[in-house]
């Protein structure tokens, strides 16, 4: 799959951009500040509704204007078409011209993997994102997956509204617990089931990355030990004084461990870096394997921050997107874009919201 | 707008507040209105007051009836199944069951579902009078058709303990594939729900 062009309207400061793209790679390069993480952002935002720069739809407006505009062809399975508006006022969102009613049917559209310095979050950052980076991965993996993580959010809150009552009705409690215990239940097959495919796959890439010895392992800690309904039930008391559903998914925890102990405690700076970028590449991996065909990868800006034999371990992930006419779009600066990795590049330079191809 | 003169303003604001009503076809609707005879109008005033007026719910099964008639047509009617009660949320939902001619007992309206997050209790729907009926009508079987949402399974299942007592069938309506489609076409949540209701065949 491939992004075959970029349309861009009032979005961060391109005022308006139209670029093509072949499959293969992509540097964008130029200075600070002049729009190259932008296009990564749009990018993103087409596959995912979100920006990895965790900011609302009114960031993304160009100063002054009221709404701005993405689109793009996607080439992989046939052609697709997508168009995105978002003002305050106003969203819209279609794909081969039709409006996109469920989700589920747009999701999936377009496949990206980003790396950029956020994802140190992943390491360092509170459990909700890792929770995230799982279930972004299962929504790409698995339709109903969305649906059923949004039902658990509404039965949650709606949980959560009784308990702050002064005297909740403990009948209309039980029935939104059943709720929550059902569809939890589901939600933890499917994290459960994710793990251990995962836990390999970033295994092998840390230790392609880092020429340490340490052993990565992924553990997947649910809020619940056994029986959800059970273990919600026992924690009614603690529930009357905290006021909230204190167990279930949305407690869960994913644990990094290098040679048995956290990496989020025990980790050096250099190990959090390498296991971010091995955790990004094997969901690549995972996507690549599930599709047949690898995601677009994202890269922002790593490449500056890491040395060159960590730069190195990234080579047999790119080699394989150029390989599976894959694409990879990654932003640099002039002076740390990586040239050992190859010569196939097409270079763009950004400059303060334009783009042109660079000889 | 601001060259409208304010009565038409006015009407334009008060028809956008209907539902399906966006500001532009309250403008067509308000302009159209003003230019018409006055003693059409007139009538179409008078038949939304008396309307509004003589409406209510019926006390018994919360439809939607005359309040000359009361009970409503649908509690009166001797031909329908008094030992089945469809249970629904809206009196709107009575004429969707209607429509499909299938089912001949008797409705009770509940008038919403437990949302926590709308502020709705309990005791804000006509549960009681539910209950009320319950004893002094020959009810055998409750049939729950509420919506599949979350605030709807969660009623569904607090109103199948609270109603529960010995000699009283409570069922819930199937959900599954909408008829004339495809397996392709339903989503995993649809096919998980249809899975787990199937029946054997006759």
């Amino acid at each position: 799959m491939h992004l075959d062009h970029l349309r861009l309207r009032d979005f961060r400061n391109y005022a308006r951009l139209d670029a093509s793209f072949a499959p293969g790679f992509h540097v964008l390069l130029g200075d600070n500040a002049q729009g190259k993480t932008n296009i990564l952002e749009a990018i993103y935002l087409m596959a995912t509704l979100r920006s990895f720069r965790g900011v609302g739809g009114a960031h993304m407006i160009r100063q002054g204007q009221k709404g701005y505009f993405v689109g793009g062809k996607i080439v992989g399975q046939g052609e697709h078409e997508i168009k995105m508006y978002w003002s305050a006022a106003e969203r819209k969102l279609s794909l081969d011209a039709q409006p996109v009613r469920k989700l589920s049917d747009y999701l999936g559209v377009l496949r990206v993997v980003v790396f950029c310095t956020e994802d140190l979050q992943l390491i360092k950052g509170p459990a909700r994102s890792r929770r995230r980076f799982i279930d972004l991965l299962l929504t790409q993996t698995h339709p109903g997956y969305l649906g059923l993580l949004q039902r658990y959010a509404r039965a949650l809150r709606s949980r959560n509204a009784l308990l702050k009552r002064h005297s909740p009705d403990e009948a209309a409690l039980d029935s939104f617990s059943a709720e929550l215990v059902k569809l939890g239940n589901e939600i933890i097959r499917f994290r459960r089931e994710l793990a251990p495919k995962i836990s390999p796959l970033a295994r092998l890439a840390y230790r392609r990355i880092s020429n340490d010895a340490e052993e990565l392992r992924l553990e997947y800690q649910p809020g619940v030990k056994q029986d959800f309904a059970v273990e919600l039930a026992q924690s009614r008391k603690r529930e009357r004084t905290y006021r909230s559903t204190i167990i279930g998914p949305h407690r869960d925890e994913l644990q990094f461990q290098l040679n048995g102990r956290s990496a989020a405690q025990f980790g050096s700076e250099g190990q959090k870096r390498t296991l971010a970028l091995a955790l990004k590449m094997a969901q690549a991996e995972y996507l690549t394997g599930l599709h047949g065909s690898p995601p677009i990868l994202l890269i922002d800006d790593v490449m500056g921050e890491l040395d060159v034999k960590r730069r190195s371990g990234l080579l047999p992930l790119l080699e394989r997107a150029h390989h599976a006419r894959g694409q990879v779009f990654m932003t640099c600066t002039e002076e740390n874009w990586p040239r050992e990795l190859g010569r196939d590049w097409c270079r763009w330079q950004v400059k303060a919201g334009t783009m042109h191809v660079r000889g | 707008m601001a060259t409208l003169p304010e009565p038409i303003a006015n009407l334009i604001a008060t028809l956008a507040k209907l539902p399906g009503i966006g500001p532009r076809s309250a403008e067509r609707l308000a302009l159209h209105l003003v230019q018409t005879e006055s003693g059409a109008v007139q009538q179409l005033a008078e038949a939304l007051v008396r309307a509004r007026e003589r409406i209510r719910p019926c006390p018994t099964c919360g439809a939607l009836t005359d309040s000359e008639q009361v009970p409503c047509a649908l509690c009166a009617d001797p031909r329908r199944d008094a030992t089945l009660v469809c249970l629904l949320e809206r009196p709107v939902d009575i004429i969707s069951i209607e429509k499909s001619g299938t089912y001949h007992g008797k409705y009770h309206v509940l008038g919403g579902k437990i949302s926590p997050l709308n502020g709705v209790e309990p005791e804000d729907l006509r549960i009681a009078e539910l209950e009320e009926r319950l004893k002094h009508e020959p009810i055998t079987e409750i049939v729950i058709a509420l919506g599949t949402d979350v605030e709807g399974d969660a009623t569904s299942s607090y109103l199948a303990k609270r109603l529960a007592r010995p000699g009283l069938k409570i069922t819930r309506i199937a959900h599954g594939l909408p008829a004339g489609s495809g397996l392709e076409f339903a989503d995993e949540l649809t096919l998980t729900h249809a899975l787990a209701g199937r029946r054997e065949m006759d």
